[in-house]
């Protein structure tokens, strides 16, 4: 700790020679770290027109390798801890606990309250960017919400709609698997969580204290272990399987059904047409469900030297015309209602499946251990119980066990 | 005087680079180890002693891991070193393509680790992959295996794709030190008319016994901290079935926010690879 | 046939054939599946040869991404590596073939011992060294950590060969008139480089492939290819076209440099020397 001090105390001192004083009053730079999904994309436009329009601040936008998650986020905390992080980033909710226990964020709540764009963010949207202490750090910027691929066109030979709730998935997921082709594939690798979800919680369970071990979340685990051990209609390879296998069976026809969202919409319309749609994830009796909610937000760092100008930009970025564009660079949803309703970037059929599921949405916790959660625990205990070296009621006490105590 | 200063001067450069870039790093996390130091919380920092080693070695998970590093260190550097040495003696010697032949056997280890992570998990997919085609195919297979995704092929998968990387290492730098044997050797026990065996056996061996010591002991301590290709390929799964120590600290101190006691694991790591260090120094020492 | 060039065949070349296939047809089939349509990847039952090409992945790589750049930053900062890890390792290997001091044993398996800590578990105190440093993001970092990282493995590989050499050839030297540092040019350097050229490609590949320095220790100005590539891996879509073109080009230069450089791996270079 020492050491650190002692360093970082000389890095700052460097800093402030009169000659780094004087040029950063002239500008102030706002250190911006983003990841983008295709790497063709820029936020250039974006920030051209932002600095046409602020002609005091300068934005540096950083594309920081995702790496699953892993990388982004060790890049962020080794920076923050060791007082080099940037002004602002993406993040997400997986990071919120971490961050505030960090006391890395500063609270927008104030900035949010006086700014024009509030209104055209829905009310669902604010909820879920609360944070549990009632204030908001987080800055609603992109989202996703996880609905079920269907191929029509494989039901229809059977004469099968796409299911509405869980017996119909379950019967439909049976009559599509048969020879190289299964019924749904299962995502047991990593970032399987998302999916995993809307089956552990559909039939009214809540991520919540004793959510995790309520009798409806491990019957219905049960029903999610049970696709694959008992009735086989995931492929084989389900417990390993990750973003890439789960599409990629998709499109090549070896799976019926996927639960996956937005992003890809463009590129199965792309492969099959009309013979491919989405449909909100299953629900239990009683109109109960669970649509995971894939967030993207932007915060402003306790530590930076210009949170206005931050602020500035990332407000921008959410404000609809704005953040239209945006969301055509990371292939995800806009936030904002008006952006929404003209919205041409997705099929509507995509967009509907979407929307629809707002009601449905939820989240994981918000404690330090979500992140620990999301990248380790879920995998590698759901990949022991689909194997059989576990009875699936373990998986959730271990869960419970691991948020709440 | 100068003759006791010499080696000095000769090893200063080295030695100071390493002392500020890399001995330095390494105190501090030994240090961070006998602290409970969680990631996100970087105000407390209490000291614990020896609590994260203590509770390390009641840990089933960290016995598990060990164990899976046993296997993979033993498989991967055996495999490795037995085809890179037949490869360093086939590229000694003399044939009309030989240059194209020794820059192709490089290819493998010239690409980075995500890369063949991925294109091995690829070929090796149950559904979409290359080898699971061919093979049934030819009929080597009855049906596609879905090799990562259990628990018995899921090691032998990432140990076949270390090895595929790693043979690459062994056959260059064993054929750089077959150079060093002089062909004079050679044709002399010709005239005498041994025969092949007995010219490896007698005049490659024991000329290439040193490179070969080191280029296994060196090996063996990457293979050993070696998480990159593990990470892409299984992540540690499926459960924890390829998880390694390495990749076990290094998720316990980056995923979990444990560092002190992922560091803790670090140190063991390394104290166990030390004991197989010391072993090898000291009994070259009595040659 | 004659019976030589039978013998050679059989003996050497079809061995050595089925090598480079083991070793070349994952980077083979890589390299089809950047120049055939993506739609290929994902048709079942899989089609081995594709019916159409195309060179889309490789201009949009090299067009719409900063791929160019990321081969130079990491060229610039393997051949940095090189130079200064041969620099630091040389005379360091030297010293420990060619003089018995005190300290020799321990430092020499210290040197190793240090080496032997997971690198992902110092990055934290190695970052906040650059920083302090002010060494972030610059070829100097990436170039000093690559070299530093790698000086124990090479100066025990170098040593290894050193030890091959012998030392009347030094002496000989000295005796004429040489000092040691002559005697290491001159002498030892020339005997040794086939294991020189080993140990500088080792150098060159583990600085070319590395990872986790070129992430955490840089990123903005100094940008390397693998880098790069993680950018293709993004959280909800991975650009496996640009992946596996980006993965064919990434293999390229060490391969051709050590196509050159395994001309100098010639045996018999100290044959005669003890005796002439």
């Amino acid at each position: 700790m020492k050491r650190r001090t002692l360093l970082t105390g000389l890095a700052a001192a460097l800093a402030a020679t009169p000659l780094t004083r004087l040029y950063a009053q002239q500008k102030a730079t706002v250190r911006w770290w983003y990841h983008f999904d295709d790497p063709k994309a820029t936020p250039d436009e974006l920030v051209a027109a932002f600095e046409k329009a602020n002609p005091g601040i300068k934005i540096q936008a950083e594309n920081i390798p995702w790496g699953g998650g892993g990388d982004y986020d060790t890049r962020l905390y080794t920076s923050l801890i060791a007082g080099n992080g940037p002004d602002t980033a993406m993040v997400k909710f997986n990071n919120l606990a971490r961050l505030m226990e960090m006391n890395a964020l500063l609270p927008l709540d104030p900035w949010i309250d006086t700014w024009a764009g509030k209104a055209d963010i829905s009310d669902d949207l604010w909820r879920l960017h609360t944070a549990p202490d009632g204030k908001r750090y987080y800055m609603p910027l992109q989202y996703v919400i996880l609905y079920l691929y269907v191929r029509l066109d494989l039901l229809a030979k059977q004469n099968l709609k796409a299911p509405a709730n869980f017996d119909e998935f379950l019967s439909v997921a049976k009559a599509m698997t048969g020879g190289q082709q299964w019924g749904f594939g299962m995502r047991g690798g990593s970032g399987g969580h998302d999916s995993w979800m809307p089956f552990a919680f559909g039939t009214g369970a809540k991520p919540v204290k004793g959510g995790f071990v309520s009798s409806a979340a491990l019957a219905q685990n049960r029903y999610f272990i049970d696709l694959y051990r008992t009735h086989k209609v995931c492929p084989p390879s389900a417990p390993t399987d990750a973003f890439l296998q789960v599409i990629n069976n998709l499109k090549a026809g070896r799976v019926a059904m996927a639960v996956h969202h937005i992003s890809t919409a463009n590129d199965m319309a792309a492969t099959f047409g009309d013979a491919i749609t989405a449909v909100p994830v299953p629900r239990g009796p009683g109109g109960t469900g669970f649509a995971t909610y894939g967030d993207g937000s932007n915060c402003v760092f306790s530590a930076s030297k210009n949170p206005e100008a931050a602020w500035k930009w990332i407000s921008w970025l959410s404000e609809g015309p704005n953040n239209v564009i945006y969301n055509k660079a990371a292939g995800q949803m806009t936030v904002t209602k008006s952006g929404a309703a003209n919205w041409t970037l997705h099929p509507k059929r995509f967009v509907d499946a979407t929307v629809n599921s707002l009601p449905i949405a939820g989240v994981l916790p918000n404690l330090s251990q979500t992140a620990d959660f999301t990248r380790v625990v879920w995998p590698q205990t759901t990949q022991k119980a689909l194997l059989g070296q576990i009875e699936p009621d373990e998986m959730m006490k271990t869960f419970e066990k691991l948020f709440f105590g | 005087m100068r003759r006791a200063v010499t080696p000095w001067v000769f090893l200063a450069p080295a030695l100071v680079a390493t002392a500020v870039l890399v001995l330095l790093p390494v105190l501090n996390t030994l240090w961070l180890s006998l602290h409970q130091v969680i990631l996100f919380r970087p105000r407390s920092r209490p000291f614990v002693g020896l609590e994260n080693y203590a509770k390390a070695l009641t840990d089933p998970v960290f016995w598990e891991a060990l164990n899976h590093s046993l296997v993979w260190v033993v498989c991967a550097v055996a495999l490795q070193f037995s085809f890179g040495f037949m490869a360093a003696l086939l590229l000694n010697r003399t044939f009309a393509w030989r240059g194209i032949a020794r820059a192709l056997i490089v290819v493998p280890w010239a690409l980075p680790s995500v890369i063949i992570g991925l294109i091995w998990t690829w070929m090796l997919d149950f559904n979409l992959g290359v080898l699971n085609h061919i093979g049934v195919r030819l009929g080597l297979l009855s049906a596609s295996v879905p090799w990562l995704a259990q628990t018995g092929t899921a090691m032998a998968s990432v140990i076949l794709a270390v090895m595929w990387q790693g043979i690459p290492f062994f056959a260059v730098t064993l054929l750089a030190g077959l150079q060093a044997i002089p062909v004079e050797l050679y044709e002399v026990a010709s005239i005498d008319g041994a025969g092949v065996w007995s010219k490896f056996r007698h005049i490659t061996l024991p000329g290439l016994a040193t490179v070969i010591a080191t280029a296994l002991l060196l090996r063996m301590i990457w293979v050993a901290n070696s998480l990159d290709l593990i990470l892409v390929m299984t992540g540690g799964g499926p459960g924890t079935a390829t998880q390694t120590l390495p990749l076990y600290a290094f998720l316990t101190a980056w995923s979990g926010g444990n560092y002190g006691q992922g560091s803790a694991l670090a140190v063991m790591l390394t104290i166990l690879l030390l004991g197989v260090v010391i072993t090898y120094v000291w009994r070259s020492r009595e040659r | 046939m004659k019976r030589a060039r039978l013998t050679l065949l059989l003996g050497t070349e079809i061995p050595i054939l089925a090598f480079l296939a083991f070793a070349i047809l994952p980077w083979f089939w890589m390299m089809l599946s950047s120049i055939r349509p993506e739609r290929d990847l994902t048709r079942s039952p899989i089609v081995l040869w594709p019916e159409t090409l195309t060179l889309i992945n490789f201009i949009e790589l090299l067009q719409r991404t900063s791929f160019a750049l990321n081969l130079r930053d990491s060229l610039i900062v393997a051949v940095g590596a090189v130079s200064l890890g041969l620099t630091l390792a040389l005379p360091a290997a030297y010293a420990f073939s060619r003089f018995r001091f005190r300290g020799r044993q321990v430092l020499r398996t210290q040197f190793l011992v240090i080496n032997m800590f997971p690198v992902v578990m110092i990055i934290l105190p190695l970052f906040v060294l650059m920083r302090g440093l002010g060494l972030l993001d610059t070829y100097f970092a990436l170039i000093g950590g690559h070299a530093t990282f790698t000086l124990p493995f090479a100066i025990w590989l170098l040593t290894g060969y050193f030890e091959g050499i012998p030392v009347e050839l030094d002496q000989a030297a000295m005796v004429d008139g040489a000092t040691r540092l002559q005697a290491l040019w001159l002498v030892v350097f020339p005997l040794a480089m086939p294991g020189v050229i080993a140990v500088g490609l080792y150098l060159f590949i583990t600085s070319w492939n590395e990872y986790l320095f070129a992430l955490m220790l840089a990123g903005r100005n100094v940008r390397t290819v693998t880098v790069a590539l993680q950018l293709f891996i993004g959280e909800h879509q991975i650009q496996w076209g640009l992946l596996m073109a980006g993965g064919t080009l990434v293999s390229l230069p060490a391969t051709v440099l050590f196509l050159f450089a395994q001309r100098r791996l010639v045996g018999g270079l100290t044959g005669g020397a003890v005796k002439g």
